[in-house]
């Protein structure tokens, strides 16, 4: 009898101290309470929002971060790829890039310039996981008509209003969405949708079409949260990464 | 039998936790239910990515010496988190507990359960702020 009160108790603050970094994760993905509401985005002095700084979260395809009505629904082949995944396989495990919009856990840095001229260019410098950057052209150019297909794939943006959306095509199919293996193929077309809603919070929405894995296009709905006092740090996932003989199964949530 | 259970129920909830932090998957490298805890010397630090993992001899008792692979965060989650690279020294004696390798090799995930001999408990997994769950 007397060690059901201790186990509960123990089992009690062993709840409270497990859920706290799940709570504290959650809540820089998905939704979360302000005690105080935050201050207004900045601006930059052409006029356009500031989405510059360090954040952390954000991205990544899942069943919790789906626009509501919105299904991931896989064509026969995509199946067929998906089931043959293994662990061991999976790119961001071997210190590849996480390619779009798949995201780990580590914080990156919105680059813009903040001059008075439009931007040329806005880069993502990723801390993890393999130190990389996206590169988005903002000078009204097209994407190319034949472009070689690369992890990060080719990404114009254009302002709408106060959301920077970026178009990405150009994506070669060797990365994956998830631990669980989800494909694409070199016809993945990415529309992300960045609009800082205050100070701290970038919402950012990402529709993904790909009719050669996807039956129909679905939209993914994530937001990241600013670390004011934060500065990236050098991540090196090839220095001692000693896992991947050690990985088994298949890809898949066990 | 009550207090296996309140045992294999933490377990399974600290399980939860770790997994948010792996940089690959930790069901696919370690056994949720095979959890050890050992005490021992430890041989070698790393203070490296993707992952921090540091050595420790474990003699039994008959003399035999047997060296754990053990690994830990990343490198820039335990920074972020307070720790450094003195945080753990060649020598140092502790006790580890950790989920063991499911290849069957001397190698165990240890995040969160690493006790020195003057009793403090270093690298925990609650204390590292900010390391949200892949997305």
């Amino acid at each position: 009898m007397r060690r059901r009160p201790l186990c509960a108790m123990f089992l009690a603050a062993t709840v409270f101290a497990c859920t706290q970094p799940l709570a504290h994760a959650q809540a820089r993905g998905q939704t979360q309470a302000q005690p105080a509401p935050a201050p207004p985005a900045p601006r930059l002095a052409n006029g356009h929002p500031d989405l510059s700084g360090v954040w952390m979260g954000g991205g990544g395809v899942s069943a919790r971060n789906l626009k509501p009505g919105d299904q991931i629904l896989l064509t026969p082949e995509a199946k067929k790829i998906m089931d043959a995944r293994l662990s061991k396989d999976d790119p961001e495990a071997n210190c590849l890039p996480t390619g779009v919009p798949r995201m780990n856990p580590y914080p990156w840095r919105m680059v813009q310039s903040s001059t008075d001229k439009p931007e040329s260019h806005i880069f993502i410098l990723f801390e993890g996981n393999i130190h990389s950057y996206r590169q988005i052209f903002m000078d009204g150019r097209p994407h190319p008509p034949d472009p070689d297909p690369t992890w990060y794939g080719h990404s114009i943006g254009r302002w709408e209003g106060s959301t920077l959306v970026v178009d990405t095509v150009g994506f070669n199919d060797k990365f994956w969405f998830d631990f669980d293996g989800h494909p694409h193929t070199t016809q993945l077309h990415t529309v992300e949708r960045f609009t800082r809603t205050d100070l701290n919070t970038l919402s950012w929405d990402i529709t993904i079409t790909d009719p050669g894995s996807y039956q129909k296009p679905f939209t993914v709905q994530t937001k990241a949260r600013l670390e004011p006092t934060w500065e990236l740090m050098e991540y090196i996932c090839q220095e001692n990464n000693t896992n991947v003989p050690h990985i088994q199964g298949p890809a898949k949530v066990q | 039998m009550k207090l296996r259970l309140c045992v294999l129920t933490i377990t399974a909830m600290l399980c939860t936790v770790v997994q948010s932090f792996a940089h690959h998957s930790f069901a696919a490298e370690y056994d949720a239910q095979k959890v050890m805890t050992i005490k021992g010397t430890v041989t070698k630090f790393e203070w490296t990515n993707p992952h921090v993992r540091f050595y420790v001899d474990v003699k039994d008792d008959k003399g035999n010496v047997t060296n754990w692979d053990l690994e830990l965060m990343s490198l820039n989650t335990l920074t972020r988190a307070g720790w450094d690279r003195h945080t753990l020294n060649v020598g140092d004696v502790v006790t580890v507990t950790f989920y063991m390798a499911k290849d069957g090799s001397k190698r165990g995930n240890a995040r969160g359960n690493v006790e020195l001999a003057n009793g403090k408990k270093v690298f925990s997994a609650g204390d590292a702020r900010g390391t949200g769950a892949e997305r």
